[in-house]
């Protein structure tokens, strides 16, 4: 079965179309993302499927069933943008509120507020009220709510957005490990975020949707070539292009942003281009930051803007 | 870890839960505290001011000190109706001054949680049937446990003045409780509305104050224009009260159908409206 089925899916606000004729089918499983510019209708789209917003046409299926309908209470949640708890109850009582509507007796409530507070390296705010959290700590916690019940489908709006470094680190490792169970839908503009734990992207643009990225490299393609993406410390671009592109099967070499490489080759009867490449760079004197195989989310999803 | 249990889509287990923490919004917070705080005081001096002084008054009149007449003339003849002074005087009191505090009170069923994005989630735990009925319920309840309590402290100054009539002080109490309930159920109805509508208590308090006056106002002079349209005045809240005041006590309830009407027609209009609009 589907994760979620678009069809036509449109959204007016006023006289503005928000959304165009969106039409997708994504699967259950791995983590998707959903990334676009600012504008692009991506909270549109995620109030869409949360049930919060009527689409004006077209129709929506998540795990076969109408957002909002009462079989998905438990099954599907999310952290909404710039949602906030309120400031007038502690994060225990509202988050046993959101376990007891779920289903969970008073008892377990309280024990799944805290796993999942836990679960946010936050279990000392347990009885604090919302105000005197910090920015990061209250989106934490938001996130908290949002695994009450482990749901099978999570949608999450720009979770890293304000977050420190680390936070936003525990928040990654948080989605790569519960993804077995539970499939993440993530919006945000950290491609290297999205890229590290996403297989598929949704890419939209003006309301559209531009394409639909498969990340893991098992979709055929038609295209001969296969492209690596080398990120180099201090290296002279017109040098490393040079010697790059006199390696066996390198079709071409293009600079990027500051010393960041994309090499185009071809597989066939050639040695490993990895091996022949760091040779090269050990012989030139050199050093490298990073190897990439592939593509950059970014430039896949942008290389033509 | 508790395992998590099947998604629960009891409708009214929903809506209890709901309305149970309205309570805990009253009774368990600083703001309500402090709420609660400020309708005590409000109330020890209605209680001390106008109850207390009606009753004397009115007890002076039973005593054949001021002839009834008089009182009839005024309009007031209805004091004399209840059996206990100080009943007499909180029901004509409480019949105008309660629906004010249903107002204040029951404004911010759902505008405060919809302008935070609260709302967003609970939708996503229970329908949004049940949060709006599970409010309207929790915020009756709350209404019922004040008029209670104004009526118990209205109960011990009766009996403190007069011990003998415990009976018919609590019989008063009763039926003021029941026939009060009633009255409020539309205000609390119609803020339930207007508060599924707006994003602030206090945007749907200053609805609430417009369309009240600008409803009435336009449906009596419709009425009174063309008398076959009066059936239409019975869509404001609060149409009855003072047909209320001039019953006698035992026939107060034989009105009860027109608030209970009333909040049907405002709770199926708000559950539409909350069911439409964006969270």
């Amino acid at each position: 079965m589907s994760l979620i089925q678009c069809q036509g899916l449109s959204k007016k606000f006023a006289e503005k179309n928000v959304l165009h004729d969106l039409s997708f089918d994504l699967p259950n499983g791995q983590p998707i993302a959903l990334v676009g510019p600012n504008g692009a209708g991506k909270t549109t789209l995620f109030s869409i499927l949360c049930g919060y917003i009527r689409p004006t046409s077209g129709t929506v299926s998540i795990l076969g069933k109408a957002p909002g309908s009462p079989e998905l209470f438990g099954r599907v949640s999310a952290l909404p943008q710039d949602a906030q708890l309120d400031p007038r109850f502690s994060i225990c009582r509202q988050l046993v509120l959101y376990a007891r509507l779920q289903g969970f007796n008073r008892r377990n409530a309280r024990i799944e507020a805290e796993r999942v507070l836990s679960l946010m390296q936050l279990s000392d705010v347990l009885h604090q009220k919302p105000a005197v959290l910090s920015h990061g700590m209250r989106k934490r916690v938001t996130i908290a709510q949002a695994l009450i019940g482990s749901p099978e489908l999570v949608l999450l709006d720009e979770p890293t957005a304000g977050l420190d470094p680390v936070n936003a680190r525990n928040i990654r490792d948080l989605v790569s490990e519960h993804s077995n169970n539970t499939t993440f839908i993530i919006s945000s503009h950290n491609l290297s975020e999205l890229e590290e734990l996403c297989n598929t992207v949704l890419h939209l643009s003006n309301g559209r949707l531009q394409q639909q990225v498969d990340l893991t490299g098992t979709q055929e393609t038609q295209n001969p070539l296969s492209y690596l993406t080398v990120h180099m410390d201090n290296c002279p671009a017109d040098a490393f292009i040079r010697r790059i592109s006199d390696l066996p099967g390198v079709e071409s070499v293009e600079a990027r942003q500051k010393n960041h490489f994309l090499i185009s080759y071809y597989l066939i009867n050639t040695s490993p281009l990895d091996q022949a490449l760091l040779q090269c760079i050990k012989d030139s004197q050199w050093d490298y930051r990073q190897f990439i195989k592939g593509k950059t989310l970014e430039e896949q999803l942008f290389a033509n803007a | 870890m508790p395992t998590a249990p099947a998604p629960s889509n009891s409708f009214f287990r929903s809506l209890w839960i709901i309305a149970q923490f309205e309570l805990v919004r009253l009774f368990a917070t600083r703001r309500g505290l402090l709420t609660l705080f400020t309708f005590a005081i409000v109330w020890y001096f209605m209680l001390t001011g106008p109850v207390m002084t009606a009753a004397e008054f009115i007890q002076q009149n039973a005593s054949g000190s001021m002839p009834s007449m008089l009182l009839n003339s005024v309009g007031l003849g209805q004091l004399l109706a209840w059996p206990i002074a100080e009943f007499s005087a909180y029901w004509q009191l409480s019949l105008y001054l309660f629906p004010i505090f249903s107002v204040l009170f029951s404004a911010d069923q759902t505008a405060s949680d919809r302008d935070r994005g609260s709302l967003r989630f609970l939708t996503m735990r229970c329908s949004r049937d049940s949060i709006f009925l599970g409010r309207f319920v929790g915020q009756m309840i709350i209404q019922t446990i004040l008029v209670i309590l104004t009526l118990i402290t209205t109960f011990i100054v009766s009996i403190y003045s007069n011990p003998a009539a415990l009976i018919s002080s609590l019989q008063c109490l009763l039926l003021i409780s029941a026939n009060l309930f009633f009255v409020l159920l539309p205000f609390t109805a119609m803020m339930a509305l207007l508060s599924a509508a707006v994003r602030s208590p206090r945007q749907a308090m200053i609805l609430a104050v417009l369309l009240w006056t600008l409803v009435s106002a336009t449906l009596t002079s419709i009425s009174q224009h063309w008398p076959m349209f009066e059936f239409l005045t019975y869509l404001i809240p609060g149409v009855h009260l003072d047909d209320l005041t001039e019953l006698q006590p035992s026939e107060t309830l034989s009105l009860a159908y027109i608030p209970v009407l009333q909040t049907l027609a405002l709770l199926i209009i708000g559950r539409f409206v909350m069911a439409r609009g964006a969270v």
